[in-house]
């Protein structure tokens, strides 16, 4: 398989700075490890206060930087490993508020390429994934929109299919339904959805996350139009003028452009971008994303061939 | 193909640890109250508000042997035998004690009415009107004087009207009905406390009746919350129907006789001016300029009007107008001084170095917008002392009263120290100081977290002298978490929390001699 469509995946991986999807139709062959860093620049101004749109000088514009460090690799031609790691830096522009930084979750998945079957005059391909996220650092999820993450420990069952044609035309299906695990605040009670709650404990209600793509890919070049779904299953709104939180009904539809290129030279060295844009969504940030980033491949079980 | 099984596993058992706890959140933290002692004599302690625990009259009951007592026996009976489910969570719900019940829902209301109005499309504001309560901002706002004050007459009429329960129940001494009649079961636990007015009716019409003006919007809610807590007394086989009726009218009477238009305490304690006028609040610029002092401004975008600038004439509980005065914080450093800037570069220092610890603890205290607000979180602290105490109904309802009229009479007083010196925030003299958490909308000197949770500590040290090292400490990490989120300067903090310590005597002082010791 081609270091390209290794780099696909990894594409996808971090195409949000949620660092929670997992989906594409490539997997990396026997024994190759990819790797490399994805930086990420997302802002927002306006928001979605339950499902009102708004912005707020308090906190002008909030910025979100990210780079990520990504790593997969070919245990066998049909499973692959995959994991990420975050370091995030967030600012508003607006107001007295601070930023935060710091490393953020820890990402694995293992990736099961299931069915692959030829259909007329393409490839049909199905994949199971399990991906599990869990923070690296006790960093507080309580300061939104300036914590660097929500501090959850899930776990996502995640299935795609994709049809590509031998022309290089391709699209693809993926849904995953999150847990998302409790998670706790430096404060005794808080309020949400209606409710007070003397604990410091937050349960935290799970989601679904969908991508759906459309693309084309042949030899050097891809470009892809995507959609990302992000689909709180529970949660509250933000009130009026009131602070975001934690267990927000957070939902999101984000849409994305990406653009790939592989480097004739140096060889394994790949250079891709996106930029997506949130189109709706409740209680998120509309956000414009940019990503950008290189990826390594290193053929651990093909030295005898190069 | 066994290295795959082997992650898959791994995997699973690591991400499902975490999952395996995931449904057990709780809020409950009471378990049902059997009062250590009844405190039979709580009809002579010290009314607050009223003339005497005997100011309303509750007139005599029927006796147990009549027939409209029996009739009332019958039906708690015919209950008895048919309860459903939720009647039963009902029962089990206010077996806790409804002073400590009370007490929770009044937080809510708190937390859940703690949202600034929404700037208007011109950058200005519009206010929580009392007479539009449904509007947008729906009234209230209950920021943290406001809250200062409804959780200080909410407990206070709650404890004036149990006194007067007391009071009566010893007069007429109506045994309970689980006593009267040995089929009808004790739901809640027993108490040995004669059930004429019922307690819990009591204290439902004077909290309920209290709430329903200072949080209109919420009206259906704390009805049914009351209604609920005096079928639970009655499914339960503790109160009768006529117990119930005597005791919601006392409860109501007082309430009535607090908020009684033109000459209620309530109506006449000075907050309806506390919002003050354009023209009121530049004289507090200028006067601060005519000190040749930087006056305050608002760092909320667009420019808020400032919060409650004339909180510091309403009246307070246990100190007189000239007291407030006597006991106001000496002058802050001037905003020119080099003392100031010592100070200001330490907020710097904070802001720039801040440990995750001290962040924690910035957000443990923060208590800003949505919130319970800090009296609440002292209301939160007291809740488990006074259920480990064991208190009765009454010394509870004592107990939140003492702490909520220091910490109304810290807010009343740190309000007229902010704004008599109208001292700016350090973000306003250092643009570059960024906070940890929102900066309040008044002015910095002094801080109301010291002077509220030092005046609270004061009162709780002194009914739980166990624990006076525990509150002691927790007032000051509340305090230094404003240091720490670089929102108050280090004399904001030491002087109000001395002054804080000064209030919550004087509350002391009423309760030493308020015949409950």
């Amino acid at each position: 398989m081609r270091p390209t469509f290794v780099f696909i995946i990894l594409f996808l991986l971090a195409s949000r700075a949620s660092g929670q999807t997992i989906t594409d139709h490539l997997m990396m062959p026997k024994k190759d490890f990819c790797s490399g860093f994805l930086y990420t620049h997302e802002q927002w101004k306006d928001y979605w206060e339950g499902a009102e749109k708004r912005d707020n000088q308090n906190i002008g514009i909030i910025t979100t930087s990210q780079i990520m460090w990504v790593g997969n690799y070919g245990l066998s031609d049909k499973i692959n490993l995959i994991a990420m790691v975050p370091y995030v830096k967030t600012s508003a522009s607006g107001g007295t508020l601070t930023g935060l930084e710091g490393i953020q979750d820890l990402t694995l998945a293992i990736k099961y390429a299931l069915v692959e079957k030829e259909i007329s005059s393409g490839t049909f391909t199905a994949f199971a994934i399990l991906s599990g996220s869990t923070p690296l650092t006790n960093y507080t999820p309580d300061y939104l929109p300036l914590s660097i993450g929500m501090a959850s420990t899930t776990v996502s069952p995640r299935l795609t299919v994709s049809y590509k044609l031998s022309s290089g035309w391709y699209a693809l299906a993926s849904g995953a339904y999150v847990w998302r695990s409790n998670v706790s605040l430096d404060r005794p009670s808080y309020f949400t959805d209606g409710n007070i709650y003397f604990t410091n404990q937050v349960w935290m209600p799970n989601q679904f996350a969908g991508f759906y793509s459309f693309g084309y890919n042949k030899k050097a070049l891809q470009v892809e139009l995507n959609l990302t779904q992000q689909n709180t299953l529970g949660g509250g709104d933000i009130r009026k003028q009131d602070m975001p939180f934690v267990s927000n009904r957070m939902n999101a539809m984000r849409l994305g452009v990406l653009g790939m290129y592989y480097l004739p030279k140096p060889k394994n060295l790949a250079l891709r971008a996106q930029v997506s844009y949130t189109l709706n969504g409740l209680n998120v940030g509309q956000s414009v994303a940019v990503m950008a980033g290189f990826l390594y491949t290193f053929h651990f079980g093909k030295k005898e061939n190069q | 193909m066994k290295k795959f099984y082997i992650i898959v596993l791994t995997l699973v058992v690591l991400v499902a640890i975490p999952f395996s706890c995931k449904d057990i959140i709780s809020s409950e933290n009471l378990f049902p109250l059997t009062p250590g002692n009844v405190d039979a004599n709580a009809g002579t302690w010290k009314s607050i508000s009223l003339v005497s625990n005997s100011q309303i009259a509750v007139p005599a009951p029927a006796a147990t042997n009549s027939t409209a007592y029996l009739a009332e026996l019958a039906s708690i009976k015919d209950i008895q035998n048919k309860l459903t489910s939720d009647q039963k969570n009902s029962i089990a719900y206010w077996s806790v004690g409804g002073v400590l019940r009370w007490n929770q829902f009044f937080r809510k209301l708190v937390a859940q009415f703690n949202l600034p109005p929404v700037p208007n499309a011109d950058g200005s504001y519009s206010f929580a009107d009392a007479e539009n309560p449904f509007g947008n901002p729906q009234f209230p706002f209950s920021n943290p004087p406001y809250a200062a004050r409804a959780y200080s007459y909410v407990s206070v009429a709650m404890y004036d009207a149990l006194k007067g329960a007391w009071y009566y129940k010893y007069q007429y001494n109506r045994p309970s009905p689980y006593v009267v009649d040995n089929d009808i079961q004790a739901l809640m636990p027993k108490v040995d406390l004669p059930s004429y007015p019922s307690e819990e009716a009591t204290m439902s019409g004077a909290a309920a009746e209290m709430l329903k003006v200072l949080f209109p919007v919420a009206v259906e809610e704390i009805t049914k919350m009351a209604a609920d807590q005096r079928n639970a007394v009655l499914w339960s086989g503790k109160a009768t129907a006529s117990d119930i009726a005597a005791g919601l009218n006392l409860g109501k009477a007082v309430a009535g006789f607090l908020t009684a238009a033109g000459t209620g305490r309530f109506r006449t304690d000075g907050m309806g001016a506390s919002i003050g006028t354009p023209a009121l609040w530049q004289q507090l610029a200028d006067d601060t300029k005519a000190k040749e002092e930087t006056p305050w401004v608002s760092l909320d975008a667009p420019a808020r009007p400032p919060m409650l600038p004339y909180f510091g004439k309403v009246k307070a509980w246990n100190l007189s107008p000239a007291q407030i005065i006597a006991e106001r914080p000496a002058p802050p450093p001037s905003t020119s001084s080099e003392q100031m800037k010592q100070e200001l570069a330490e907020v710097k220092s904070f802001a720039n170095n801040l440990t995750r610890s001290q962040l924690a603890i910035v957000h443990k205290w923060a208590d800003g917008v949505g919130t319970y607000t800090p009296p609440g979180h002292w209301n939160d602290i007291a809740e488990e002392y006074i259920r480990d105490a064991r208190f009765s109904e009454v010394r509870a309802a004592r107990a939140f009263a003492l702490l909520n009229m220091a910490i109304h009479d810290a807010g009343v007083a740190c309000w007229d120290t902010k704004y008599f010196y109208f001292n700016p925030r350090p973000s306003q003299l250092d643009p570059t100081i960024k906070t940890s958490t929102g900066i309040p909308n008044f002015p910095a000197y002094t801080s109301g977290h010291s002077t509220f949770s030092a005046a609270a500590a004061v009162v709780l040290s002194y009914l739980f002298q166990n624990s006076t090292h525990y509150f002691d400490s927790q007032a000051r990490e509340a305090s230094i978490s404003r240091l720490y989120g670089a929102i108050h300067y280090r004399a904001d903090i030491e002087l109000g929390f001395s002054h804080g310590t000064k209030i919550g005597s004087h509350t002391v002082t009423f309760a030493q001699i308020d015949g409950a010791n």
